[in-house]
């Protein structure tokens, strides 16, 4: 296996068009942080009145992920926790059915039914690639998420997405942001690397000792690509 | 009397209704949205390598986010993470 081949595999080349969605050879990816966060909020949620709903934007699917349907979709899993339907929703809905054009809910009501329902009880919001979001979707979904927060202050939202619209998120939302950047800690590319081998299908090319300098070059040429570009922060003692 | 069966009535309207909620439960919450986000959390789970990105829930920043949710303040309500600009386009996907 050759180093400099595998390194390209695993932090992906810079120049590649984003649409791809490329499932393996990175890693860290956002969709993986965003399913790990939402699932450690789900779980210690169980139990307690604790509401969690994620969102995970794509490309490929731009046309469909509406500001309405994207915050429907949150809407749907905050109420589906709930013991009954607010009546506001359940009367909405049977409004809508005695309309013969019945068509969903528009923006403004979801808003509004997503500010109630998620007044009912502490709510956790997961969105994953918010770069992924259409451009003209994307301010206005910002937009209706501030007025859900404004009328609901226990609510809190986790973001993911590229640099490029950080500053977009920090205005939209104004006040209300903390910002992390995410790299690959070097635990991060061993344990990756460590899974990755685990599925080697050639395992009779493999011997100890190449495992060994792979698990020893690898992160170490990575963290040394990283150090000229990283702000010092704060890096958590985790033990690999 | 009347008033009595009156009561009933209602009493039977509000039954009958909550019937009618219960039974819709499932298309109010299809009418809500036609998108199901859950289904691709549950493919994403199945393949997520354990243990990476672990850190960030330790961060200070995430735990600050964290504790901030069920106390009424509205501060620091939204936690955004972002991939490095050098290579976020494709580790950060």
């Amino acid at each position: 296996m050759e180093i400099r081949g595998l390194e390209r595999l695993l932090i992906g080349n810079e120049d590649e068009p984003p649409p791809e969605r490329e499932e393996k050879g990175q890693v860290l990816t956002s969709y993986g942080v965003s399913s790990l966060v939402t699932d450690r909020l789900c779980d210690q949620a169980r139990g307690r009145k604790v509401a969690v709903a994620c969102f995970y934007f794509d490309f490929a699917a731009q046309k469909e992920q509406s500001p309405a349907s994207m915050l429907g979709a949150l809407l749907k899993q905050v109420v589906s926790g709930l013991e009954e339907i607010p009546e506001e929703i359940a009367q909405a809905y049977e409004e809508h059915k005695n309309v013969i054009d019945g068509r969903g809910p528009q923006l403004a009501d979801i808003v509004k039914m997503l500010q109630t329902a998620t007044s009912k009880k502490p709510t956790f919001i997961c969105i994953d690639a918010l770069d992924e979001c259409a451009a003209r979707y994307r301010v206005k979904l910002l937009h209706s998420l501030d007025e859900v927060l404004q009328r609901s202050p226990g609510t809190r939202v986790f973001v993911t997405g590229r640099p490029h619209i950080q500053a977009e998120v920090e205005k939209c939302l104004s006040g209300r942001v903390t910002t992390i950047r995410i790299t690959p800690k070097t635990h991060d590319i061993i344990n990756y690397l460590r899974a990755r081998l685990d599925e080697d299908t050639m395992p009779d090319a493999m011997d100890s000792s190449l495992k060994a300098e792979i698990l020893k070059k690898i992160p170490q040429d990575i963290s040394e690509m990283y150090v000229g570009a990283t702000t010092p922060e704060k890096v958590p003692q985790v033990m690999c | 009397m009347s008033q009595s069966f009156s009561h009933n009535i209602n009493s039977l309207n509000t039954t009958v209704n909550n019937f009618t909620f219960a039974g819709d439960r499932s298309d109010i919450l299809g009418w809500l949205s036609p998108l199901n986000p859950k289904l691709r959390h549950q493919d994403i789970q199945g393949r997520r390598v354990e243990a990476l990105g672990e850190w960030l829930l330790q961060t200070e920043e995430f735990r600050r986010w964290h504790a901030g949710g069920g106390e009424g303040e509205s501060d620091n309500a939204v936690l955004f993470c972002y991939g490095d600009p050098g290579v976020g386009k494709t580790f950060n996907r």
